[in-house]
């Protein structure tokens, strides 16, 4: 009989295929909030003081970490807050704004809605429906990490902490493999490194976290999460790796971490030799920190004026 | 034996054979295992659970695209 390894309950709800670890409902979540906070102080993802803005779409990635984090800012280590980005994806993201509000309201933390509408003039849908060269992803992305990065400084925060798991992190190191983008490789890590004051540090607390078990947490823990998928993810080059990698995850559990570790190591050879100190300047059009005279927002934005 | 399946709003009796477990019926519906979180009878159980007469099987899809 499956009895979990700590307790002995017999109603376990995971047998980790990684490690065949089994848990109980109980011991998952207190082992995956230690693991967690384990993680951040182990890679000094968070310091004493600091304050930290989630990036809380409402999925259960973001709204895991706003949990998690909350047990740093109940010991008074932290100063907490959440910012929700609603892209303007009719059908999709109303629930998952509504979703992240009851998140925060429920744990009594200051949260932000801000979209794309009010900061680039258009919404993700507005965009697509013109675009024919472009995946929504392209967009959505340039666009959430300059919004976020705004915000964060409105806001005086000096970290944005975001919910990427570990099947998220293997399919971007994959990827930029496959696709030859050395340059962007040399900056995927649980910490951004950004010298410039200009840009706020982002951490990714649940980096070592598969995707299978973020979701476990939401729904063990009884967390309110939008579990829905973005209507424009499906014919992604990252779909695709990601569907990869959970097909050949099934015959070879760890291969996700070994992707991960084995990265983490040469990584610091890739910085060496392939990193460029690009000197940052300030976008003409809106203020924010640029490797050109134009940054890649404002360079989409331009299209549309 | 049957067991009911819900699966978002949608409700459903199906007919499964003795013995069979919550992978079976997976598969028998053809949803792939790592892309849901399964409970029985409103706990969280795992893929290798035993099904019995009347239970009552929620498939929560949690992972898209994948």
């Amino acid at each position: 009989m499956d009895l979990c390894d700590k307790c002995g309950n017999p109603q376990i709800i995971i047998k980790k295929k990684q490690s065949g670890q089994m848990l109980c409902q109980e011991c998952f979540i207190k082992s995956t909030n230690e693991k967690v906070l384990k993680d951040i102080r182990r890679q000094k993802l968070i310091e004493k003081g600091d304050k930290v803005l989630v990036a809380l779409s409402g999925g259960k990635d973001s709204v895991m970490v706003l949990d998690i984090l909350n047990n740093l800012r109940k010991r008074r280590i932290i100063d907490l807050m959440a910012v929700t980005i609603d892209e303007g994806i009719g059908g999709y993201r109303e629930d998952g704004v509504r979703i992240a509000a009851l998140n925060a309201e429920r744990i009594g933390v200051n949260h932000k809605i801000v979209s794309f509408k009010e900061y680039i003039g258009h919404t993700l849908d507005d965009i697509m429906a013109d675009s024919v060269d472009r995946n929504a992803c392209t967009y959505c992305g340039v666009f959430r990490r300059w919004i976020l990065n705004q915000v964060a400084r409105e806001e005086g925060a000096n970290k944005i902490a975001t919910g990427h798991n570990l099947d998220d992190e293997t399919q971007s190191i994959l990827m930029n493999y496959l696709e030859g983008n050395i340059q962007n490789l040399t900056r995927i890590g649980v910490k951004s490194q950004s010298n410039y004051e200009g840009f706020t540090v982002k951490i990714k607390p649940l980096r070592e976290i598969p995707e299978k078990e973020t979701a476990l947490y939401a729904i063990a823990r009884n967390l309110p999460v939008h579990l829905a998928g973005c209507p424009y993810a499906g014919d992604s080059f990252r779909a695709k790796i990601g569907t990869f990698l959970k097909q050949i995850s099934k015959d070879h559990p760890t291969i996700m971490y070994s992707t991960l570790r084995g990265f983490d190591k040469i990584k610091p050879v890739l910085k060496e030799e392939f990193s460029k100190t690009v000197p940052m300047e300030v976008c003409q059009d809106c203020g924010e920190p640029s490797t050109g005279k134009i940054c890649k927002a404002c360079s989409f934005r331009r299209l549309w004026d | 034996m049957e067991v009911t399946v819900i699966i978002g709003e949608d409700e459903k009796k199906l007919d499964v054979d003795e013995g069979k477990t919550v992978r079976n019926l997976l598969q028998m519906i053809e949803i792939p295992v790592e892309t849901v979180v399964v409970k029985k009878n409103k706990a969280i159980i795992i893929e290798e659970e035993p099904l019995e007469d009347g239970d009552i099987i929620e498939v929560i899809r949690v992972i898209y695209g994948g």
